[in-house]
């Protein structure tokens, strides 16, 4: 049975026709709707990046928020893109593993340089999303311990058993360049 | 996931009408963690026609304290009420509650009001439509609750009637414990509920256009002794298998007062009154913790596969009784 | 060890490092196509069920929806162990078998496509325990199997593949053993591999008969290898393999997921693309196989094994690909991990209703040692041994021989690990912490540690067939054609180094081909850590046939004989007359030279890996921590330090070490489903709780190719489970029988709470 709503209320559903957000550095404005290029109200951050825009460094693997992969910084804090609706990203800052390093000298970031440098996966499904974690908390905490690496990381699986690596990457880092390289 | 209509609400009574209109075909979304869960899974007998976003109207995250009344916006993030200073001193149980649930990934989305109105953690409950579900049970309204016959692991070990879903809320534990009252906004203004009294067997009192607004400590609860424990599988990710917060007031050794609240054992957070009433008046000490535990769990009806629980529930009990904390990822 | 290469054994970063920390590494479904259609799959609610009408007219008018396939118009494909199972069948067999395939062009309508189809089953009852399987009057899965019994030969290893385990005669065996144990062990709570990118494929279907897949494989030719024999040698088949985000041997089953994408691709005419959902991951694709033995075991006081007789069951859920080929590298597996004359062992393979059972690394022997090592250790008890002398005593030594998986016997060439083994004993501090059997290691108030050993190998290390070309280019380059793709092991990078290593050349002037089998020759790829031995011998063969042509090339330009020639940094010059010497460009002009290596199975080697763990209990709530863990190991050469490491530390994952502790697949007996088909319910290790890992790898040279080195990276997860359950055990002073040791069992062990 078809809901009937006002006539006002529909109109605010209309009303946010048009997404304004940043994506790494990058202003985007994205038109709500059901049309190739449109996002769909329940079109999740995730989805929105990789289908409709293209960044498929972000990777979804459980779709479910319990596996880290499609993480990403909003407002500099790590999130899990697969739960976030785009059209609730409104006015939202966000980097995703595409904004990292500079990808027209092909510098990587320090931290990313960092995971090459330590072979710090394996598969590398996850790496992306490893890193964006990572970053995350050097972005905030520049000289973490052990344990709040961990900490910092315990929502980002890793089936391979690439951990002990990851966090000999992380600290290499972050005493490196103490993270603020922003 | 499925389509919907897409609403942002900039007021609590915008919302509250945007939920009436609706008639219970339209979803609230915070954090999104769980609901998102519940929409890709497609699980439920009517998909909601829309989805109302309340992370739009302004205010309803903050934290603030005074006329000794520590209140909480329904907004407020896990990750914010895990690391605020004030909650942190005052009410360390519910630092300590927000901060043992699921992974930093979560907390920075998940908001303290979504965690309590979390939809139950029950496999069969969530069984998903892409693997041939949804399967009806007596909490979507059809037949009899699978668990009895199932896989019941993970189910309630206390006060289950007809349903044996559990209510896995960290939060609400914790909240319980702090004897926080919730403040529900409705078309017809706000109400105020002890969260105890919030829970029902299959839910909870809100109504189809009621939503939560905040949530309130009194003073008297934050100079007690609090402790939370919660027994898990994995530190992070995992929800309680059983979880317990409790507030317990103590002078020279000896208990004056007791709030102890566990979860992940029945439909509701369960109030253990009779291991309350065993230790208020006696000085802490194994013994007595130990009995409080025993009556605690005394009316305790496991199902086929969750007897463990009951153990377990115990001795969280009688270590949170006597401060205890070895080994459980505190 | 030789110090003097200038890169095996050497730290040096992966070849794809810098796409997969910027994301830019293409995973099947990060490749962008046009005209792309989805594909779906409607899933059974039943576990066993006919189909008696499918009504999908109104998905049909759907806008958006190019195609739907039932079993009444889908391809008849067939595959598996016997060639029976078809990609859409009239009857279902699990809760989310597969019922119709959708092509759309998005995946909501796809989705929405699926919800609106509607079926009619008769639904049937269903089996889900092994042994009510096989009684009389039990549901019957397939009218061509009776009784649920699978046949156990498995064409893909010869003619007389290994089916069960007997020699010798077990009576006298038993008549001089000291001690005889007898009883009943099961793994059989079916862990998932769960590689963070579900299965997926992409194909592209051009009438008449071709057909181009991409594949989320490590065996991109083993693949095409397979979907000829599904499509028939008519249809030209070629497999692109790109990077693979984990398989751990599972990946290799995806024929069902590519033969969906086919089928809808030729019922459309455009690329179709098939990524499972984690949930269908979780229970719809492929579990380790369920294992429970019963046996009698004779020993004698020193430790010797006189006799095994047993009966072994093997679940490989709704149908079989490759569980007759476990069973019987298992089999072959249990004869090296112990020396024992007299053998009566005997599997069968049921048929239940429940996903499948198949390809994870460990490929059956770990599921057979879950159940054979405890059986052994209640011998051990008996007769008041150690385990750590008893599983080093009787491992393969040089000259000891075993049936392998073709039939065949073959007499060990290796290593004796006998020292790595001891090494990995002292590191683990074993003579300390053993304490007895049933006898915890440490008390500390409600907990209790204790210790547990466990052992694996395997002779696959040097399994089928490997081909590479190596090419030379003028401008001092050189480039691989391998079909190899990268899974995690670093393999890619591996072919570069080695190929490098033969041709002294910087390692960026090494590159090697996008895995395709239109370009690449035949290879059978990463499985049964044969990389190291099989892929690379045909990596370095094939340099060195470069090598050779390109200096038989040179030398009578520099009027000498090949042998007086060297080469480096693309450089030949004469020995020792560095200053008489031509770059490769001179010698070669507008020429490349193509060398050819080939790789024929070796089954005479087999790699060791003994696994230690220490665990603690907290016997009130039956938690059950993982403290420690040493592995140790022997590969004759290290190619890749970080890599071998990573690959080692993977013991814990991929069902492995952790399907003792916390994973499994919970399927409900009473609706068939699978429960926990989530990353929430399924539990993995965090970040949160890592045990320190030590890895003791020593490098005593094998005769396998010229730098003398053997894989390993498979079997890491193996000595693991049962190594976890003797500690568990021990520390709480009974013996669990199952796997995981939960809560809910340590307890019930206990005596805490009743059992169900």
């Amino acid at each position: 049975m078809e809901v009937k709503v006002n006539e006002q209320t529909r109109k605010k559903s209309e009303e946010d026709k048009h997404i304004s957000l940043v994506i790494n550095g990058n202003q985007y404005s994205l038109e709500v709707g059901y049309g190739s290029y449109q996002v769909k109200p329940s079109d999740t951050l995730a989805y929105t990046l990789r289908e409709t825009l293209g960044l498929t460094g972000t990777k979804v693997s459980c779709d479910d928020g319990a596996c880290g992969s499609c993480t990403v910084l909003m407002s500099s804090k790590a999130v899990p893109s697969c739960m976030i609706l785009t059209v609730e990203c409104a006015g939202k800052d966000i980097t995703t593993i595409e904004g990292l390093g500079d990808p027209k000298t092909g510098t990587l970031d320090p931290l990313q340089q960092s995971f090459v440098d330590h072979t710090a996966f394996q598969c590398g499904f996850c790496t992306p999303g490893m890193i964006m974690s990572a970053k995350a908390l050097l972005n905030e905490n520049p000289h973490p311990t052990e344990e709040e690496i961990k900490e910092a990381l315990s929502g980002n699986f890793c089936r391979c058993i690439s951990h002990y690596q990851v966090l000999e990457a992380v600290l290499a880092a972050s005493e490196k360049d103490g993270g603020d390289n922003d | 996931m499925r389509t919907f209509t897409h609403i942002n609400a900039h007021t609590v009574n915008e919302a509250c009408e945007l939920l009436g209109q609706y008639r219970g075909k339209a979803r609230l979304n915070a954090g999104g963690t769980d609901l998102l869960a519940m929409l890709k899974g497609d699980i439920w007998p009517e998909y909601p026609e829309a989805v109302i976003n309340v992370k739009t109207i302004p205010g309803l995250d903050s934290i603030t304290e005074n006329d000794n009344v520590l209140k909480i916006g329904a907004l407020a993030l896990l990750s914010d009420v895990a690391k605020s200073p004030t909650i942190k001193e005052k009410c360390g149980v519910l630092a300590k509650a927000a901060l043992s649930v699921g992974s930093p990934l979560i907390r920075n989305v998940a908001t303290i009001g979504g965690n309590l109105c979390q939809a139950p953690r029950c496999w069969y409950y969530r069984y998903p439509r892409r693997l041939g579900g949804p399967l009806p049970c007596l909490r979507k309204g059809t037949g009899p609750c699978l668990a009895v016959k199932g896989d019941n692991r993970y189910h309630a070990i206390l006060e289950g009637k007809g349903c044996f879903a559990v209510c896995t809320s960290d939060i609400a534990v914790a909240l319980a414990a702090l004897d926080a009252k919730i403040t529900i906004a409705g078309p017809k203004g706000e109400r105020s509920i002890s969260v105890v009294d919030f829970f029902q067997p299959l839910g909870n009192t809100l109504k189809i256009d009621e939503m939560i607004k905040d949530f309130q400590i009194p003073a008297t609860m934050l100079s007690m002794e609090q402790r939370f424990l919660k027994f898990t599988l994995r530190k992070p990710i995992d929800f309680a298998i059983v979880s317990v917060a409790a507030s317990i007031g103590l002078n020279n050794g000896v208990c004056t007062d007791a709030r102890i609240i566990l979860g992940a054992v029945a439909p509701m957070p369960f109030r253990a009154k009779a291991a309350e009433e065993k230790i208020v008046g006696q000085p802490i000490s194994d013994n007595v913790a130990a009995e409080a535990a025993e009556k605690a769990l005394a009316n305790a009806k496991p199902l086929s596969m969750n007897a463990y629980k009951v153990e377990i529930a115990k001795t969280l009990v009688r270590r949170a009784i006597k401060g205890s904390t070895a080994g459980l990822g505190e | 060890m030789i110090d003097s290469y200038r890169y095996i054994g050497k730290e040096t970063p992966r070849r794809d490092g810098a796409e997969v920390v910027t994301g830019s590494a293409e995973y099947v479904d990060d490749i962008r196509f046009t005209n792309l259609l989805y594909g779906e799959v409607l899933r059974s609610p039943h576990p066993h069920a006919r189909i008696k009408q499918i009504e999908k007219s109104k998905a049909e008018v759907l806008g958006g929806v190019e195609a739907i396939l039932t079993w009444e118009n889908v391809p008849d494909w067939k595959f598996g162990t016997p060639t029976i199972f078809r990609i859409l069948d009239r009857k279902v067999r699990f809760v989310g078998d597969a019922v119709a395939i959708i092509a759309a062009r998005t995946k909501d309508i796809a989705r929405e496509a699926a919800r609106l189809i509607e079926v009619e089953y008769e639904v049937l009852p269903p089996v889900f325990d092994m042994e009510a399987a096989m009684k009389p009057g039990a549901p019957q899965l397939y009218e061509e199997l009776p009784g649920n019994k699978l046949p156990l030969y498995a064409p893909v290893l010869g003619p007389k593949s290994l089916t069960e385990i007997v020699m010798g005669d077990v009576e006298k065996g038993f008549a001089e053993a000291d001690v005889i144990a007898e009883g009943t062990f099961g793994y059989e709570n079916i862990p998932n591999p769960l590689p963070p990118e579900p299965p997926s494929a992409v194909a592209l279907w051009q009438e008449p008969n071709k057909v181009t897949v991409w594949v989320s494989n490590q065996q991109v030719w083993l693949n095409r290898k397979i979907l000829s024999e599904i499509f028939g040698d008519n249809v030209e088949v070629r497999a692109i393999g790109g990077p693979c985000g984990g398989s751990y041997g599972s990946k290799v089953m995806s024929w069902q997921v590519q033969c969906y994408a086919a089928a809808l691709s030729k019922a459309t005419g455009k690329p179709v693309k098939v990524c499972f959902s984690k949930e269908e991951h979780l229970a719809a694709f492929v579990l380790r196989p369920e294992t429970r033995i019963h046996a009698r075991v004779g020993m004698k006081k020193d430790g010797t094994v006189t006799a095994i007789s047993g009966k072994w069951l093997l679940g490989t859920g709704y149908y079989s690909m490759t569980t007759q080929a476990q069973l019987s590298v298992g089999a072959g597996e249990a004869q090296i991990a112990v020396r024992c004359a007299n053998w009566d062992v005997k599997p069968t393979i049921v048929c239940t209703n429940r996903n499948a059972s198949g390809i994870v690394r460990g490929f059956g022997g770990q599921e057979l040692k879950c159940a054979l090592i405890p059986l052994l250790s209640l011998a051990m008890e008996k007769a008041d041994l150690d385990p750590f002398e008893v599983l080093k005593k009787n491992y393969l030594k040089p000259g000891d021989g075993y049936y392998w998986r073709d039939g065949n016997w073959y007499s060990y060439r290796g290593v004796d690990y006998t020292k790595a083994m001891e090494k990995g004993a002292q590191t683990f501090g074993w003579k300390a912490k053993w304490k007895g059997w049933l006898k915890p290691t440490a008390l500390n108030g409600t907990k209790r540690t204790g210790v547990g050993v466990g052992i694996h190998g395997n002779a696959d290390i040097g399994e089928d067939v490997s081909e590479a070309y190596v090419r030379l280019d003028p401008e001092g380059r050189a480039v691989i054609y391998s079909s190899v793709t990268e899974h995690g092991t670093g393999q890619r990078s591996n072919c570069i180094k080695v190929v490098a290593e033969v041709l002294q050349l910087p390692l960026e002037a090494v590159s090697i081909t996008p895995s395709d089998t239109l370009i690449t020759p035949v290879e059978w790829g990463p499985a049964g850590s044969r990389g190291t031995y099989a892929i690379l011998s045909a990596a370095i063969a094939a340099a060195e046939d470069a090598k050779q042509k390109l200096l038989q090339f040179t030398a009578p330009l520099l009027g000498v004989g090949m042998g007086d020639l060297e080469t480096e940094d693309g450089f030949i010059w004469v020995k020792n007359r560095p200053d008489n010497r031509i770059t490769w460009k001179d010698a070669l002009e507008l020429r490349t030279v193509l060398g050819h290596g080939r790789f024929n199975p070796d089954y005479s080697f087999a790699n060791c890996m003994m696994s230690f763990v220490e665990v603690e209990v907290d016997t009130e709530t039956g938690k059950v921590t993982l403290l420690r863990v040493v592995n140790a190991t022997d590969v004759g050469q290290i190619i890749d330090p970080p890599g071998i490491r990573g690959q080692l530390n993977g013991c814990l994952g991929t069902a492995g070490i952790d399907s003792a502790l916390f994973e499994e697949t919970v399927l409900d007996r009473a609706t068939g489903c699978v429960l926990n088909a989530n990353m929430i319910d399924y539990k993995w290790r965090t970040f949160s709780e890592l045990p320190p890992i030590d890895n003791v790898i020593m490098e005593t040279p094998f005769p396998s190719h010229r730098f003398g080195a053997v894989g390993i990276g498979e079997v890491a997860t193996s000595p693991g489970p049962s190594a976890v359950l003797m500690a568990t055990s021990n520390a709480i002073g009974v013996w669990l029988h199952e796997y995981p040791v939960t809560p809910q069992r340590v307890l019930e062990a206990l005596g805490k709470v009743g059992s169900k």
